[in-house]
């Protein structure tokens, strides 16, 4: 429709965990949503940088004043510096994608964001302001909304976005969602973090791991239900390498995110018409990092059951289902609408 | 397909304009409004001040000649616009969405345009007497919490120079209709009722804000607007069409201050609490919500079927935090967009 010869579009998911861009071009790439300054003139000697984003800036945190910016799904109030951190980050990524030479090339840049529910109602502003002047073009968008857009699931829909701060919850009713058609929860991938954090210090007293370790743990073997085989990790206890089951906390943690993503997900289709609720049942989009939980759709199915079941489908690609998303809604504004925005 | 390519096109559409919105830092729904400077605000005064004058006018016609003479010759429109003057067939036309020749349908009204100042704040601080509202195995009980934020939420609009009315301020039992007359009685210009949930799932804890719902009469909406005063109404077909501009006024201002409430009792309380969650800003058919005359909240600021939640309520310094958000939601609500963080301040510039 808008997609003039010479423009570059782009799709960005500005996650708290991760942070994905999809380009008109091809590009396609990740990165964690990590940003970390030297704390001294000591690490800056050490880093030889000004500034570490992703992996790079976690692997060297004991070195860098560390932020992950959007923190439990917001932008910090009044934070400069995580305002500076998203900044850094969306310039990191627009590089990656080539961006800047082919602004340098003449190319005009148009861009959809995509960004946690909560960030979008509480910080809109504060994005902008951060995203100012990075690209020509800017709209930012909520990312449970970017995933239906991508998907084409416009109608009788709903999309539970499980990300790391937070869980989106998005009606799709053909219309553009209200306030009524969204809900957030605290309860996602860092509350299932904290879980299993608190469950090892509680019951595995002499083991003593970071969050980012546990994190790690969570991404490589989080699961609900059934686990065939036992969850061993090697953690050093008393310097020594020692070998620890944690199966049972992983599930509890895991497990502990059912009940509100349940109750939420049944309240909002109890609310929509009844006409359609067969529909909206039958259409249930599961995304975000930590819809990769083992097990955890077919469990939200089960909770179903008693209401006339329903189905759950997990996006095939949790890690680019909202760039997607964001690079098609890009692609598809009229041309018309990207000068109107033009930064 | 086709109807999925229109339902892009159309969200496409409401995106940009969210967005347009935002760049031009304008509230949410006001794309066509102009931006709310004082010379505007001035300007609608003015306006305001001419439609009110007029409408005083047309009136003033009426009454002194009851045949309603003098009002047809001096609006001179013709025997089409008297005969339905005289019948009152304009006034069902209208409530049919038929409009007389030569008329322009009015747009929606937008009241933000007419900034309004609050000044009087009616609270009510829900169940009391018998009705007692939920109660937790620990004994606490809901009509004693609601009284306990009412009374501290006054305390704090009071030092920000707001009035004060509050449906019940001892432990007796009012009704629903009570209340809503008391607070028309007193002309207040905002209504809050204070809530504690009781959620059967008892691992929730969350916070919601409910308004009365939007009327879903497109027509009635159609009706509240400014731009048809020279059409020849009859004053009882403007009577009807302030009424109606009020109607929608009040429904779009409840919702804005639900969403300035429930937003501020997030954030406010989630400082404490990261895990309450936001249950959201709902329609529902309140008999309390659906009697009073301004716009009108219910606000279930906490759970107390939640152990935790139940727990911190029983703590003053929990209950002051709460009366605190209320109170900053209101004052975000009243305060003018582009002075919202600067605290304090009473009412909307007027």
């Amino acid at each position: 429709m808008s997609n003039e010869e010479g423009d570059l579009y782009i799709g960005i998911d500005l996650g708290t965990s991760r942070s994905a861009i999809a380009t008109s071009r091809g590009q396609r790439h990740v990165v964690e949503s990590y940003v970390g300054w030297p704390l001294d003139m000591v690490a800056r000697k050490v880093i030889k940088r000004d500034v570490l984003i992703g992996r790079e800036a976690l692997d060297n945190r004991m070195m860098l004043d560390l932020h992950r910016p959007l923190e439990r799904g917001l932008l910090k109030e009044g934070s400069e510096k995580d305002q500076a951190a998203v900044r850094q980050l969306m310039s990191h990524l627009l590089d990656l994608a080539g961006v800047r030479e082919a602004r340098e090339n003449g190319s005009r840049v148009r861009a959809v964001v995509g960004v946690p529910a909560e960030a979008l109602r509480v910080n809109k502003e504060h994005l902008r302001e951060a995203l100012q002047g990075l690209v020509d073009g800017l709209i930012i968008v909520s990312e449970p909304f970017a995933v239906a857009y991508g998907l084409e699931t416009l109608l009788h829909a709903l999309v539970i976005d499980v990300g790391a701060g937070t869980t989106d919850f998005c009606m799709m009713k053909g219309h553009y969602p209200t306030d009524e058609d969204q809900r957030t929860l605290p309860n996602a991938g860092d509350w299932v973090d904290e879980q299993l954090a608190r469950l090892l210090s509680e019951r595995k007293t002499e083991v003593n791991v970071s969050i980012h370790t546990v994190r790690r743990w969570k991404e490589a073997w989080s699961f609900v239900g059934e686990q065939s085989k036992p969850l061993k990790v090697t953690v050093p206890v008393g310097g020594k390498p020692t070998e620890i089951d944690i199966t049972e906390e992983m599930r509890l943690a895991c497990e502990g995110l059912i009940a509100p993503v349940a109750e939420t997900m049944i309240d909002l289709v109890a609310a929509s018409e009844t006409e359609y609720q067969e529909k909206v049942r039958q259409n249930i989009i599961l995304a975000g990092g930590s819809s990769a939980i083992r097990g955890f759709a077919k469990r939200l199915e089960e909770e179903l059951t008693e209401y006339g079941g329903g189905k759950i489908k997990v996006v095939d690609d949790p890690v680019f289902a909202g760039c997607d998303g964001g690079l098609a809604l890009a692609t598809d504004a009229p041309g018309a609408d990207w000068e109107k925005l033009s930064s | 397909m086709r109807q999925n390519d229109r339902i892009k096109r159309s969200l496409i559409r409401e995106l940009v304009e969210e967005n347009l919105e935002a760049i031009e830092r304008r509230p949410k729904g006001s794309l066509r409004r102009h931006r709310r400077s004082r010379k505007i605000r001035l300007t609608w005064w003015l306006l305001s001040g001419i439609v009110g004058m007029t409408v005083g006018a047309l009136f003033f016609f009426l009454v002194l000649d009851t045949g309603g003479r003098l009002y047809r010759q001096w609006l001179g429109n013709g025997p089409e616009t008297t005969q339905a003057a005289d019948d009152g067939s304009v006034i069902d036309t209208l409530g049919e969405a038929v409009l007389p020749a030569g008329f322009t349908r009015p747009g929606p009204l937008e009241p933000d345009v007419i900034p309004l100042a609050v000044q009087l704040i009616a609270i009510d601080a829900g169940h009391g007497g018998d009705e007692e509202g939920t109660i937790t195995e620990s004994g606490l009980v809901e009509k004693e919490l609601t009284l306990d934020i009412a009374k501290r939420l006054k305390r704090l609009l009071e030092s920000a120079s707001y009035s004060v009315t509050m449906t019940r301020t001892r432990d007796e039992a009012v009704q629903l209709k009570e209340r809503s007359r008391r607070a028309n009685e007193d002309r207040a210009d905002l209504f809050l009722s204070i809530h504690v949930n009781w959620i059967g799932n008892r691992t929730v804890r969350g916070v919601e804000t409910y308004f009365l719902g939007p009327t879903d009469d497109p027509h009635l909406r159609e009706l509240a607007a400014l731009e048809n005063r020279d059409s020849g109404y009859s004053v009882a077909d403007y009577r009807r069409l302030l009424d109606t501009i009020y109607t929608d006024a009040k429904s779009v201002e409840s919702r804005r201050l639900a969403t300035a409430v429930q937003r501020s009792l997030l954030v406010s309380l989630r400082r404490t609490t990261p895990e309450i969650s936001n249950r959201g800003v709902k329609c529902a058919p309140f008999v309390v919500l659906v009697a009073t005359e301004m716009p009108a909240i219910l606000a279930e600021v906490s759970c107390l079927s939640n152990e935790h939640e139940a727990r911190l309520l029983a703590r003053p310094a929990y209950r002051q935090q709460i009366a605190r958000a209320l109170f900053e939601g209101i004052r975000d609500y009243c305060a003018p967009p582009e002075s919202a963080d600067s605290g304090g301040g009473k009412g909307k510039e007027s």
